[in-house]
C-alpha cells in the first residue's frame, strides 16, 4: 500500500480513534495529542510493515498507551509543583437515555471542536486537527501561518474545551439544532477559505475545500435526513465543480458568465443536483439549501444567457427573507438585472449603496460597473470598474477589474 | 464500558455510622435512615436505567485480615489499618457509554444526606475497569 493510501485511511480513522479513546478515558485535550502521536507512528510504520488487520484497534491501543504516559508525566509534574488540578463538573446533566441512542463519535467531536465558547479560527483549527486528522504543521500551512502560531491556537482551544468541562456526548436535544448550525458554519468557512485562496505553493498545501467536502460528507452520512447538511454538501460540490474554470492560465479570475463550462466537474454537479433535489421537498429549505438550489441552476445552464434568472431571483428573495446579508442583496440585484433588465438591477444597487457594510465594498462597484456596461453607458461603467479596483483587496480581483476598465477604453463610445 | 465507583471511610466513620462517637460525632438514627433511603433510591434508579452491574458495601475496616510476607516469613495481621485511615468502604460497578457518564453517576453521590462533618469532605473515585482494546473499539 502506498503512503497516500495509508494517509487516507488514517485520516478516515482519526475521529473514530479519538472518539473511542475520549469516550473511554476522558481527557479530550491530552487524548487528542496521544491520537496524533499514534497516527504519526502508523504513518511511518505502515507503509513499510503493512497495515495491521485491525488497524483501528492498533491505533486505539497505541493511543491509549501514549495517553497513559502523557497523563503520568502531567500528574507527576503537577505533584512536583504542588498544584492540584481541580475542575468542576458541568451543572447541567443530560438525560442518560439520550446519551447513547444516536451518538456518533465523529459528530460528537465536531460539536466539541465547534463549541460556541471558541473563536471561529480556533474552531476551524481544532476541527481540522481533531476530526480531520491533519497535523498542526499541515493546518498551519493551509492557513499560511507559522507552526508555532497554530500550535498556540490549538493548545488554547483545547484548554478552553477542558475548562468548559463539557462531557463527551451530543449536546442536549433542545440545543442540538443551534449547535449543528455552528458546525455547518465552521465547515462552510473551511470550504470558502480553500475556495478563496487560489494562489500559494500547492505541494504541501492541504486542499481545504476538499477537506471541507470530506468532513461534510461524514456529517451527511451520520445525519442523512437533515436538509441543511445535505444542502451544504450540495452547495460545496456545485461550487467546487467550477474550480478548473474559475481562473485562466495566468491565474486571473474568470467570472461565471465567461467561464468555459466544459471544464466544470460533471460528477460533482450530478451529485450536488441529486442531493439538493432530494432535500428540497422535505420541508422549508434553509439558507444552505437555497444557495445550493441557486448554484444548481447555474451549473445546469448551458450558458449565462440561457440561465433561469427569474427562478434565481425568486430564490434570492427567499434567502433575503432569512438574513439581511448585504452580499445576498447584491446577488439579488444581479438576478433582477438579468431577469428584468439592467435598469431594474441598477435601481436595486442604488438602494444598496446606502448600506454601511456595502458602501465601500468593491463588489458593489463591480456589480454597478457590469450593469452599466449592459446598459451601454461605457464611460460610467469604466469609472465604476476603476472605483471597484481601488477598493478590491486581493491582486487577482484588482487585475480583473482594471482589465475590464481597460477593455472599455478601446470600446467606441 | 465498565467503571468502578469507589467510596472510602475510616474505622472512625464506621463507628459514627454505627452510632458510636469517637473523635468524630455519632450519626443520629435520622441521619442513618436518610442515607439508607438515598442509597436505596440511587441504586434502584441505576438498576432501572440498566447501568448498574453490581454494588456492595464492605464490612468495617476492623474486620480486615491481611496476608503477606516479611523478609520471606509469611504473616497474617488482623485489622492492619489505623483508626483514621480511609479505606475502601463500598463500590458500584456501572456499565455506561463513557467515562464522563460514569463520572456523572458518581457525582450524584454528593447529594447523599449525611452529618455535616461527613458531607464537608466526602469524595469518591471513578476508575475504568480493564477491558481489551477490542472492547473499546
Amino acid at each position: 500500500m502506498s503512503g497516500t493510501d495509508v494517509e487516507n485511511l488514517l485520516r478516515q480513522l482519526a475521529p473514530q480513534v479519538l472518539g473511542a479513546v475520549v469516550r473511554r478515558y476522558g481527557n479530550f485535550d491530552t487524548a487528542e495529542d496521544a491520537v496524533q502521536e499514534a497516527l504519526l507512528a502508523a504513518a511511518t510504520q505502515w507503509p513499510n510493515d503493512g497495515i495491521p488487520d485491525n488497524s483501528k484497534g492498533w491505533l486505539i491501543t497505541v493511543a491509549a498507551r501514549r495517553l497513559t504516559d502523557l497523563l503520568r508525566s502531567e500528574q507527576a509534574r503537577r505533584r512536583r509543583e504542588d498544584t492540584v488540578a481541580r475542575w468542576e463538573l458541568p451543572k447541567q446533566q443530560a438525560d442518560p437515555i439520550d446519551s447513547s441512542a444516536d451518538s456518533d463519535d465523529t459528530l460528537i467531536l465536531l460539536f466539541m471542536c465547534c463549541h460556541p465558547a471558541l473563536s471561529a479560527p480556533a474552531q476551524i483549527a481544532l476541527t481540522l486537527r481533531a476530526v480531520g486528522g491533519l497535523t498542526t504543521a499541515e493546518v498551519a500551512r493551509a492557513f499560511l501561518v507559522s507552526e508555532a502560531t497554530m500550535t498556540r491556537r490549538i493548545t488554547r482551544a483545547k484548554q478552553q474545551i477542558k475548562d468548559s468541562g463539557i462531557p463527551f456526548r451530543l449536546p442536549a436535544r433542545a440545543e442540538r439544532v443551534e449547535r449543528l448550525g455552528v458546525v455547518l458554519h465552521v465547515l462552510y468557512l473551511i470550504f470558502t477559505e480553500g475556495y478563496a485562496a487560489t494562489a500559494g505553493p500547492s505541494l504541501h498545501r492541504v486542499e481545504l475545500s476538499t477537506e471541507a467536502i470530506r468532513l461534510t460528507r461524514m456529517v451527511h452520512k451520520v445525519l442523512p435526513d437533515d436538509g441543511e447538511v445535505a444542502g451544504l454538501l450540495a452547495l460545496m460540490l456545485l461550487t467546487d465543480a467550477r474550480r478548473a474554470a474559475r481562473t485562466n492560465d495566468t491565474g486571473e479570475l474568470v467570472p461565471l458568465a465567461e467561464q468555459d463550462r466544459s471544464l466544470w466537474n460533471g460528477d460533482y454537479i450530478a451529485e450536488g443536483v441529486e442531493l439538493i433535489t432530494a432535500a428540497l421537498p422535505r420541508g422549508i429549505p434553509g439558507p444552505y439549501q437555497l444557495q445550493a438550489a441557486i448554484a444548481a441552476i447555474h451549473d445546469e445552464a448551458p450558458s449565462a444567457e440561457e440561465t433561469d434568472w427569474p427562478q434565481i431571483k425568486a430564490l434570492y428573495e427567499l434567502l433575503l427573507e432569512m438574513s439581511d446579508n448585504p452580499i445576498v442583496a447584491l446577488n439579488h440585484a444581479v438576478a433582477v438585472a438579468m431577469a428584468d433588465g439592467p435598469a431594474a438591477g441598477l435601481a436595486r444597487v442604488a438602494t444598496l449603496a446606502g448600506d454601511k457594510q456595502l458602501a465601500e465594498d468593491h463588489r458593489l462597484y463591480a456589480v454597478r460597473a457590469h450593469l452599466l456596461e449592459m446598459t451601454g453607458d461605457t464611460a460610467a461603467a469604466r469609472n465604476a470598474y476603476l472605483a471597484a479596483a481601488r477598493r478590491a483587496t486581493n491582486l487577482p480581483q484588482q487585475r480583473y477589474l482594471n482589465r475590464r476598465a481597460a477593455m472599455l477604453d478601446n470600446a467606441p463610445s | 464500558m465498565k467503571y468502578m465507583i469507589l467510596s472510602y471511610a475510616s474505622q472512625q466513620d464506621y463507628d459514627g455510622m454505627a452510632g458510636r462517637a469517637s473523635d468524630l460525632p455519632a450519626w443520629s438514627p435520622d441521619d442513618f435512615a436518610a442515607m439508607a433511603s438515598f442509597m436505596q433510591a440511587f441504586n434502584a434508579e441505576l438498576a432501572e436505567s440498566g447501568e448498574l452491574v453490581e454494588t456492595r458495601a464492605l464490612a468495617a475496616p476492623v474486620h480486615t485480615r491481611r496476608l503477606g510476607a516479611s523478609n520471606g516469613v509469611p504473616f497474617v495481621t488482623d485489622g492492619p489499618y489505623a483508626e483514621t485511615q480511609e479505606v475502601l468502604a463500598g463500590y458500584w460497578i456501572v456499565e455506561c457509554d463513557s467515562f464522563d457518564r460514569a463520572t456523572e453517576i458518581a457525582s450524584r453521590l454528593a447529594a447523599c444526606p449525611a452529618p455535616e462533618h461527613v458531607v464537608a469532605n466526602a469524595y469518591a473515585d471513578v476508575r475504568p475497569i480493564m477491558e481489551s482494546s477490542a472492547e473499546i473499539d
